[in-house]
């Protein structure tokens, strides 16, 4: 297990498989935030205002730690970030299957016909889950930005 | 990283009148001197009337297996997704053409955005029917669709 932390390639990959997927997912939430909200809205957990207020903030912080994710700056708060956020979406997911609720995900993309939720969805989030928790517990600053300030911090 | 989020979600919202600072919030207006074409909206009543008379549009704004599931008999689905990309059909109705405005029910605002975008692109005469088809399938008013 140790090693499996600590494994420079497999941190680094799992970082760009993590990093670029939530870069390229908040992309289309960031151009339609009212799509975005409406998807929110869709799971009668918040009032629409409420979900044009998340969907202002989500698709951003999905980029920014994404971003950081990718090129390794600020790792462990990024993923704790990231894993926070997934676990909470998680959470509404199987909420409104509980409920019965016929509806779209949101997650990916806005398009209304794609991606309803369902237990495959639930099974996706908990991977994501498991590999940003990876991410916040991993031992290996090789190909990071972080790494590399210390490095410098180091030397000095 | 989250006030930077924040941040830049209310600066680029604030910058392209999108999100929050987009039309959905404001809440339809009734007509008044200053916007006297702004969307109004209507109770069941006014929008049973409406679809006797058989002289207004209605336009559902759900997604479109909700919508194929059942409707408002004679409705068209267009999300409010899919606005741009079906604006061709909006295009062939005249502009002072009476338009009904529905979605779920009153835990949903797509109708009241759709009508904003329909106001905006110069249609005169807009009703938003906010109690949408919740109201209209409990008042047993005449549907169509596949069923549940």
């Amino acid at each position: 297990m140790k090693s499996l932390l600590s494994n420079d390639y497999l941190v680094l990959l799992t970082r760009i498989f993590v990093g670029l997927m939530f870069v390229v997912v908040s992309i289309e939430k960031i151009v339609e935030p009212a799509a975005f909200a409406q998807s929110i809205a869709n799971y009668n957990i918040f009032s629409f205002p409420v979900s044009l207020v998340l969907a202002t903030i989500v698709p951003w912080l999905e980029l920014v730690c994404g971003l950081c994710i990718l090129f390794g700056l600020f790792l462990r708060g990024s993923s704790l970030l990231l894993s926070g956020m997934v676990a909470v979406f998680t959470i509404a997911v199987l909420s409104a299957l509980a409920r019965g609720l016929d509806i779209t995900c949101g997650c990916f993309t806005q398009d209304p016909t794609v991606g309803k939720i369902g237990g495959a969805r639930v099974i996706q989030n908990l991977s994501l889950l498991a590999l940003s928790l990876y991410l916040y517990f991993s031992t290996s600053d090789r190909f990071s930005v972080d790494g590399h300030l210390r490095a410098k911090a180091l030397q000095r | 990283m989250l006030l930077a989020a924040t941040a830049l979600g209310f600066v680029y919202s604030a910058a392209l009148q999108k999100g929050v600072f987009g039309p959905s919030l404001s809440p339809p207006k009734a007509r008044s001197a200053s916007s006297p074409l702004a969307p109004v909206m209507i109770p069941l009543d006014t929008a049973r009337a409406y679809f006797s008379a058989g002289d207004a549009f209605f336009i559902d704004t759900r997604h479109e297996f909700e919508y194929r599931l059942g409707h408002i008999r004679g409705a068209i689905n267009i999300p409010l997704t899919e606005y741009g990309a079906k604006k061709d059909i909006l295009d062939t109705f005249p502009k002072d053409k009476l338009i009904v405005v529905y979605c779920d029910g009153t835990e949903c605002n797509s109708s009241i955005e759709f009508s904003a975008k329909l106001s905006a692109d110069g249609f005169t005469n807009v009703r938003i029917f906010f109690g949408g088809w919740r109201e209209w399938e409990v008042a047993h008013l005449p549907t169509e669709g596949s069923g549940r």
